[in-house]
């Protein structure tokens, strides 16, 4: 059998995780491609429906990242986040989702090597947990 | 759904064809839904580069565009201007990352090609439900509304007024000036406090292009950036300002005599008075709480003596609106009351002061002439200063005030200065924190001039025979130490207004932790607020010294100014839109929205948003179960297709790329997985 | 304290003293009407019914043990504006939990309300109400309503024992029996219901109530606490049972796909759902009006694309939209056409969500719902401990 590689989705804050990914990139810090970027412009945007989605729709992970707290572009965003993270985290852990599959991390606009580092971290940590059941539903 | 969507692979010359198959990546999108043409090119960002995009736009009849390149924090601009160019809506366009997310850090070729594809296979998912969006231009109201007319405020109306606009400059007090009239030197050039502040004062008062408003206060803002409504309540002063002539007769015989306010209780004025004699404006006002007459009593005595007529007791409370287009908060700061610090027994003991007090006590025209007394009227032989007073304690406030190291530094001075060199001063302090300009060398100054300097937080001022006794942990020493001094001055905090909260909430701004209000960014935005168009000057933000309270003030002139200069502001469309239809009017968005730009229609019951307020930063959306609150430009439906555009198989994989296993193992492999996850 | 007073019944059946109770609240000068649960003029279950005619008190019937729907969102429509006066509406414990989520969610106001409240043994659903007017015999209404209270004093329908009708697994499951925060309550706990039955003021609106109406106070609810005790006992191992079960059905996404695939995606689980207050389900909305490419496209991905598509999707969605303010009076498997176990899955989902927040739905009106507030420092954990 192959190896497994993960498909992680990320949504990033524009203003501090998408920056520390330019940041990373122009820096050249080799990630993992497995980790694809959906850029938001606030982690306070991303609706729980969101997460949810990608993962039935083939995501072995999500990672939210945002400013970190007290330096919200948009003030409190990503408070609101970290609740709505709360929230999903007790329900998906309750049908066995593992809870590494979603994250929720604070990456600052100058943090490239703390990007780099939480991309290939996550991978790794989904890569050891195999693929996810939810992915392979054939359902929506 | 017929878009005609054209997709644009940047080489970057090598920076991205160097590890991605650009060719490759170019012909996997002409094989996407919708795409009407692919290409690749070496610079897409050049002139011939964006000239192909446009004559694309117009020749092949392109609704929609995808570039993928570096990262759209570069050069997002550039192609949206292009579609603009060409005549098409530049928010119809989606420009994705291939470089920086991409090739610059992707070790294999292969899977280098292969993400790529993903994050073009997303875009031009996405950009099919992109909508047309327009920028909106908003006028802007020439005049500026500064509130608060101390050291800040006044700079803020000298400078914007200077410039030609004209300001409304309200003032809570009597007078204007602020705490900075209360001093008597200043740090560390030891200039004289009125000598500087006094000529700022007249210039207010004598600048045409300044509304001098005092005994006003701003009790309502309605509207948004460039214009606003302000009303503002005059109080009465009891006095006609037209007529009175500022002789002050009226004060000499006046039989109510209550602790002063501006002595900061260390002298008394009467029910009518003025703070001190270079007050501005230079009239009296009564005190309607004290006044005899107002309260029912007989009196009338000012009334009787006033040679111009001017006493009125009955003038009643004005209530004045005015349009503005910007706003600039300079309310101030408080001092911290030591009361609660019971150790150090102030308000038990005599001579133990506050910091102002004692500004008070050592001023030419303060209740002592300037003369450092004790309450029995003699000199202290021996002074202790007590710093960080409700500063840098996590029972009152944990934050530094910045300033206290360096007026105890001033006080160390005056007091070795007045009172000769055999005066004892020691100053118990935590760290001595003097980073302005000159503060180091004034300390150095200080130090030699004798006086001591005890590293510890004193635990206790007791009162022994007649003694004061500090009683501090010599932490350099490592002993406890006892001192007994004459005099104790206590380095106070400066705290937020005590009603900081409630014209945080009058203004639609917020308060930090520390209940200062809160600047847009601690680094970038110091001055400016989460509300467009409202600004902060001063202390009101957090704690300042001179120096940095009229830079400060400068500052936010200078943002106010651009605003009013320019006349015009230009609404982002990529806000938040609540479907009235939809929405169920719970309000939750209302209590999420950081800049309170979200607005209840109770006849309709649903929730509004006020499109210059909103900044769209999504909270909203992000909660709002029926999707009634959808940001622009980031609707459910585009973020959706985002999702499945970028978790989609590829149509056809490279047989080489082990990426590709994924998606699909057989399920009964996921079955035993999970049960070991 | 509040004085307890005593409502007497005559010939037996409680039912009437409510009837006579309501009548004399009706009569009062402030208030407008009475919101109750009503039997129709044939036989059968029991509807929420705006009355203004004391006549029409006589087919009043808070003792019932059908349960068609949660009256909740209809007390919400009806305090969403202006009364001209107050109204009485007469709320099972977990209605009155629901409509206390719906006024924080600004559907409705305890302005103008007078609430009243009663003990609940648990009722039916659809079809074991049917079953049980079977097992009852052709009596009259709330003459079946008094058999019940009696019956299920003596401890029937706690299980389907014999054939016979089981009270829903949401009742059986409730650890809420008595109601929170009601004006008034109607004591059935621990009382010989045929005799009397306890009138309860829960505040000072209800305690005024109890003294203009004159009745005998009898200073405590003997016997009441401790039946009470035992309900809430019974029940909650009946739930931790089934929260357990539950679990293991839904341990794992396959094993959730499992749990919901007879899911039509009818959405009747939302429409009954007393605290879904979206105008318009996002689900029914244009964000889901998908196009056939994007079928075939996770057709494609997945190999086979179960359809209609988005019932896992629509069920993870509701447990994060709605789980927070669940107050798990069981109308979703009422309302299921193919016997998902709604509630069941909601409820043990709730249990989790609503206690990682310290919440409880309908516990107290002035609480916030967790997801419209939010702190500087909180759930560290979440982020790694990283604040």
């Amino acid at each position: 059998m192959e190896a497994f590689e993960p498909t992680i989705i990320a949504f990033v804050c524009n203003w501090c995780t998408y920056t520390a990914a330019d940041l990373a990139g122009t820096a050249r810090m080799v990630q993992s491609p497995r980790l694809r970027l959906v850029r938001m412009m606030c982690t306070g945007m991303v609706d729980p429906k969101y997460v949810i989605k990608a993962l039935l729709s083939g995501a072995d992970g999500v990672l939210i990242s945002g400013c970190h707290p007290g330096d919200c572009h948009y003030i409190n965003g990503n408070y609101k986040a970290r609740r709505r993270v709360k929230l999903l985290n007790e329900i998906l852990t309750g049908f066995g989702f593992d809870e590494r599959r979603l994250k929720l991390t604070w990456v600052g606009a100058s943090e490239g090597n703390e990007f780099a580092a939480t991309v290939n971290r996550m991978v790794e940590d989904i890569r050891a947990l195999g693929p996810s059941e939810a992915a392979a539903v054939q359902a929506l | 759904m017929a878009n005609r969507i054209g997709v644009y692979v940047c080489h970057c010359g090598t920076n991205i064809a160097g590890k991605v198959d650009v060719a490759e990546v170019a012909r996997f999108a002409r094989g996407l839904r919708g795409v009407a043409v692919a290409r690749d090119y070496k610079f897409m960002c050049s002139d011939p580069g964006q000239e192909m995009i446009i004559r694309d736009i117009r020749e092949l009849g392109l609704n929609r565009v995808v570039v993928a390149s570096c990262s759209p924090r570069l050069h997002e601009k550039t192609f949206q201007n292009a579609c603009l160019r060409a005549g098409l809506n530049p928010f119809l366009f989606q420009m994705t990352c291939i470089r920086e997310h991409c090739s610059w850090v992707t070790a294999d070729g292969l899977e280098a090609t292969d993400k790529a594809k993903h994050i073009v296979a997303a875009a031009v998912a996405r950009v099919n439900y992109h909508e047309a969006l327009y920028s909106r231009v908003e006028k802007v109201h020439p005049d500026v509304l500064v509130v608060g007319a101390g050291i800040a405020g006044m700079q803020v109306a000298l400078d914007i007024s200077r410039a030609g606009h004209n300001v409304h400059l309200v003032e809570r007090g009597p007078s204007i000036g602020g705490h900075m009239a209360q001093f008597d030197k200043t740090f560390p050039t030891l200039d004289c406090a009125a000598c500087i502040s006094t000529p700022k004062m007249v210039a207010v008062s004598q600048e045409p292009r300044i509304n001098l408003m005092t005994y006003a206060e701003v009790v309502d803002i309605k509207g948004f950036v460039g214009n606003y409504t302000a009303t503002v309540r005059v109080k009465p002063r009891y006095v006609d300002m037209r007529r009175c002539t500022g002789c002050g007769l009226c004060m000499e015989k006046c039989p109510t005599k209550v602790p002063s306010e501006f002595e900061a209780g260390m002298g008394e004025r009467r029910a009518i008075y003025r703070n001190s004699p270079q007050s501005v404006p230079n009239k009296p006002v009564i005190d309607a709480a004290h006044c005899r007459q107002l309260g029912g009593k007989k009196c009338g005595v000012c009334a009787k003596l006033c040679p111009s007529g001017a006493i009125d007791f009955e003038q009643k409370e004005q209530l004045v609106s005015m349009d503005v287009g910007t706003i600039v908060l300079a309310t101030g700061f408080d001092v911290f009351d030591p009361t609660p610090l019971g150790q150090y027994g102030f308000g038990r003991y005599d001579n133990v002061l506050t910091g102002l007090q004692f500004e008070r006590l050592n001023n030419a025209v303060g209740p002592t002439d300037g003369k450092i007394q004790m309450k029995n009227g003699e000199k202290p032989g021996s002074v202790g200063i007590i710093h960080c007073v409700g500063s840098r304690d996590t029972n009152h406030h944990p934050y530094c005030s910045r300033v206290c190291c360096m007026y105890a530094l001033k006080y160390d001075h005056l007091i070795k200065d007045k009172l000769g060199h055999d005066t004892q001063v020691y100053n118990f302090y935590i760290d001595m924190r003097c980073f302005g300009k000159g503060y180091e060398e004034f300390y150095r100054r200080v130090q030699e001039e004798g006086v001591h300097f005890i590293r510890g937080r004193p635990a206790e001022v007791t009162d022994e025979d007649g003694h004061l006794v500090i009683t501090c942990e010599d932490t350099l020493l490592g002993r406890i130490v006892r001192v007994p001094v004459d005099m104790v001055i206590l380095c106070t905090a400066m705290t937020p207004r005590a009603d900081a909260a409630e014209v945080a909430r009058t203004f639609g701004i917020s308060q930090g932790l520390d209940r200062f209000f809160l600047e847009e960014h601690p680094k970038l935005g110091p001055v400016s607020t989460a509300t467009d168009g409202i600004f902060l000057a001063g202390t009101c933000q957090g704690p300042k010294d001179i120096p940095d309270a009229v830079a400060h003030a400068s500052g936010a002139a200078c943002q106010a100014l651009s605003l009013a200069a320019r006349g015009e502001v230009t609404i982002s469309p990529t806000i938040s839109h609540i479907d009235p239809d939809i929405c169920s009017g719970c309000k939750s968005c209302i209590d999420l929205c950081a800049y309170s730009a979200i607005e209840f229609d109770e006849r309709r019951r649903v929730a509004v948003v006020n499109e210059a307020m909103c900044k769209g930063c999504g909270s909203c959306a992000g909660h709002c179960p029926s999707g009634a609150a959808q940001i622009r430009h980031f609707s459910e439906r585009s973020i959706f297709t985002e999702l499945s555009g970028m978790l989609a198989g590829l149509p056809h994989p490279p047989a080489a790329t082990v990426a590709m296993a994924h998606p699909i193992p057989a399920a009964e492999t996921h079955g035993q997985t999970a049960q070991g996850a | 304290m509040p004085s307890v007073a005593r409502l007497p019944v005559e010939n037996g059946n409680p039912v009437r003293a409510m009837q006579e109770l309501l009548r004399r609240l009706l009569a009062e000068d402030d208030i407008v009407g009475v919101f109750a649960p009503r039997q129709p003029p044939a036989k059968g279950a029991v509807m929420p019914s705006l009355i203004t005619d004391p006549e029409a008190l006589a087919s009043v019937d808070p003792a019932s043990p059908s349960f068609p729907v949660n009256a909740a969102q209809q007390v919400a429509r009806l305090t969403r504006g202006d009364l001209d006066g107050k109204l009485i509406a007469v709320l099972r414990p977990c209605e009155l939990r629901a409509f206390t989520e719906l006024v924080k969610l600004n559907q409705g106001s305890l302005q103008n309300l007078i609430i009243v409240g009663a003990d609940c043994h648990g009722a039916f659903d659809n079809d074991g109400f049917r079953a049980f007017m079977e097992s009852n015999g052709g009596k009259p209404g709330i003459d079946n309503s008094a058999d019940f209270l009696r019956r299920v004093s003596a401890g029937e329908f706690t299980a389907a024992a014999n054939g016979g009708p089981a009270l829903a697994r949401a009742c059986r499951a409730c650890e809420h029996p008595a109601p929170e925060h009601a004006d008034l309550t109607i004591g059935l706990f621990g009382q010989d219901t045929s005799r009397d039955v306890l009138l309860i003021p829960g505040t000072a609106q209800g305690e005024a109530l109890v003294s203009r109406l004159g009745l005998a106070t009898s200073g405590s609810g003997a016997g009441r606490d401790e039946a009470l005790t035992r309900i809430r006992a019974e029940r909650t191992a009946y739930r931790d049972a089934m929260f357990e079960e539950t679990r293991a059905a839904t341990a794992t996404p396959a094993k959730l796909a499992e749990y919901l695939a007879a899911c039509v995606g009818c959405y009747n689980c939302r429409a009954a759902c007393p605290v879904c207050y979206c105008r318009e389900c996002v689900f029914l909305t244009d964000v889901f009006a998908h196009e056939p490419w994007q079928y075939l496209g996770w057709a494609r991905q997945k190999g086979a694309l179960r359809m209609p598509t988005d019932t896992l999707f629509f069920h993870l969605t509701r447990m994060a939209h709605m789980s927070l303010s669940c107050v798990g009076c069981g109308q979703c498997s009422n309302a299921c056409p193919n016997d998902i176990g709604v509630m069941e899955l909601f409820r043990t989902v709730a249990a989790r969500t609503q206690s990682a927040f310290d919440y409880e739905a309908g516990r107290n009106p002035d609480e916030k719902p967790p997801l419209t507030v939010f702190h500087q420092k909180e759930f560290a954990e979440v982020t790694g401990g990283h604040d």
